[in-house]
């Protein structure tokens, strides 16, 4: 499978373009020297003549924060965060629901059927942002530190995510069940958690690979909005900005991946609008690749049964 | 079309358990009561209290209103677009393929604050204020929201219609009505279109799905002040009250789209 898979192009591409992305947010920042924050611009007699967010232009390749910390730094430094946290929630529910739904057929509860047909008309962004707010509440009147609060945000996203994927794979499950050869099996006197375990698992395992992907794009794409709605993986903390007359306070994202960076200066939309769009067009570039990835899965299913 | 009341009235049912239980779980969950200094009917947006009616029939139609313009510029845009790709030779076609692929891959969030910024940019070098891209209390905007939100439905139909079109064009029929001598043109518009609007059906709920999400976004970032702007503000029974207005309808039209797809397979094993 795996050997098939890595002879696909497109899914070669998109892959080593996500690892790549991972490897140089471990190295860039610790091995190669880099300069993180330029606030002010001097010209040559040493009088300022900017301060930051400088655009692009002024300085290249990305521009600088309202900081003044490099957006290249700011973004190759998130990307793991980034990544690997919709990894971890992607994988997580995967694996839950697949858990679920073994069980799911037997119990016959409508539980999962009712909330999936609800959230149908919830945005999921809504249903996270619903979550987490009284998750902030709580950790501000309680603080349960960073680690925690990230694990608590993970199994929210985690959790949202679940009951759909439970009605998929029930019916996924439902239908391979139906088969000819598995009523055979049955009917040869097999056990339950062996046609699970021997049948069901590796003909679903396919069908696997391809919503893993999926689920990780809907995952980016979630986490992007909820950084739009100032909900930060990781918590925030609320400084003040400004000079002493002009006190504004805004808050900051505390774990730098893409969404913190595009909540934290979010209201600074029109006046540099390249803090915002340099993550986003990365989340767009990594969701790229994925798609390049599920092609190349398509194609790989597709001669493989031909 | 057997479209039948009872099963309507049964997913209604369902979708108010659901609710019920999304909408309280988070209380239960984190121990805080969502209805603590919150009257039943109110919503708050920074700290101001508005009651829920009689606002909530504006907004729920201004919504709607966006939602189904973009739908129906998305599709006939697509249609058009579609009919356009079939007249490209192959190499090109496949490169079109690609470059939708690439399109689908950028995020909602993306399109929409990219037109905005554009718009923006271009009236700060020109002068020219294509149109208003941001929303005050009382000032309705509607051209620039529904052009944007019609963006990703677009790509989206172009896709599956541009799929679906190379599916037909290998079906005998085609075939035939190319033996008997009728332009490629004709069979275009008359045969292939017609099949494809009916495979385009299956696709309606996802397509409707994903645009409400798509409208989520669009709200908050305009900051038109919409049914989903009141969603996020709502806790408790006003939260449930606002999810049901946009349930009940749309609840509906995916009861008649699979109460016609029903029929339709009906109608092709009746046929085999």
């Amino acid at each position: 499978m795996i050997v098939r898979l890595l002879k696909q192009p497109q899914f070669l591409i998109g892959f080593l373009f996500i690892v790549s992305l991972i490897l140089l947010s471990f190295i860039y920042p610790s091995i190669m020297d880099v300069q993180k924050e330029s606030k002010f611009l001097y010209d040559e007699n040493e009088v300022i003549v900017g301060v930051a967010p400088f655009s692009p232009k002024d300085m290249p390749p990305f521009g600088t924060d309202m900081n003044g910390k490099h957006l290249l730094y700011l973004v190759l430094e998130g990307a793991k965060y980034t990544i690997l946290i919709t990894l971890v929630i992607t994988f997580l529910r995967i694996f839950f629901a697949l858990f679920f739904s073994l069980f799911h057929r037997k119990s016959k509860s409508t539980f999962f059927d009712d909330i999936v047909q609800a959230t149908l008309y919830i945005p999921t962004a809504i249903l996270a942002y619903m979550f987490m707010v009284p998750l902030f509440v709580k950790d501000a009147t309680e603080p349960m530190g960073m680690m925690t609060l990230i694990v608590v945000q993970c199994l929210i996203l985690v959790g949202i995510g679940v009951p759909p994927l439970v009605s998929t794979f029930s019916e996924e499950i439902r239908s391979i069940l139906a088969k000819d050869y598995i009523v055979s099996t049955f009917s040869l006197g097999s056990k339950k958690p062996y046609v699970y375990y021997k049948h069901v698992l590796p003909e679903l395992s396919s069908k696997l690979l391809l919503l893993f992907a999926q689920q990780a794009i809907q995952t980016l794409i979630l986490l992007a909005h909820l950084g739009v709605l100032a909900v930060f993986i990781g918590g925030s903390k609320t400084v003040m900005m400004g000079d002493i007359f002009n006190l504004t306070p805004a808050t900051i994202s505390l774990s730098g991946e893409w969404a913190g960076i595009i909540g934290q200066s979010y209201q600074k939309l029109l006046t540099a609008p390249w803090i915002i769009l340099v993550p986003l067009s990365f989340f767009a570039f990594t969701i790229f690749s994925i798609n390049l990835m599920i092609q190349g899965i398509q194609n790989s299913l597709e001669s493989n049964k031909s | 079309m057997n479209f039948s009341f009872t099963s309507y009235l049964k997913r209604l049912r369902s979708i108010l358990i659901g609710v019920l239980i999304i909408s309280f779980l988070p209380s239960i969950f984190f121990g805080i009561a969502p209805l603590q200094s919150m009257k039943l009917w109110e919503y708050t947006i920074e700290n101001r209290k508005y009651s829920l009616f009689p606002d909530i029939f504006d907004k729920f139609f201004y919504s709607m209103t966006i939602f189904f313009t973009a739908l129906l510029l998305g599709l006939l845009v697509a249609l058009l677009l579609t009919f356009l790709a079939t007249l490209l030779p192959r190499p090109i076609k496949r490169a079109v393929y690609g470059f939708l692929t690439l399109l689908e891959s950028l995020p909602d969030l993306f399109i929409v604050i990219a037109l905005q910024v554009s718009a923006v940019y271009i009236f700060k070098k020109t002068g020219l204020l294509i149109a208003n891209v941001s929303g005050a209390y009382d000032n309705r905007i509607f051209f620039f929201p529904i052009l944007t939100l019609s963006v990703l439905p677009t790509i989206q139909l172009f896709k599956i219609t541009f799929l679906l079109m190379k599916e037909e064009q290998n079906k005998p029929y085609i075939t035939v009505a190319r033996a008997m001598g009728l332009g490629n043109l004709y069979i275009t518009l008359n045969h292939v279109f017609r099949n494809i609007m009916t495979s385009l059906f299956q696709y309606s709920k996802t397509i409707f799905v994903f645009m409400l999400s798509n409208l989520f976004i669009l709200e908050y970032v305009f900051n038109l002040n919409g049914i989903m702007t009141i969603m996020l503000n709502t806790q408790g029974v006003s939260f449930i009250i606002t999810v049901l207005f946009i349930a009940i309808p749309f609840s509906f039209l995916f009861e008649v789209m699979e109460s016609y797809r029903g029929g339709l397979n009906v109608q092709k094993e009746d046929a085999a």
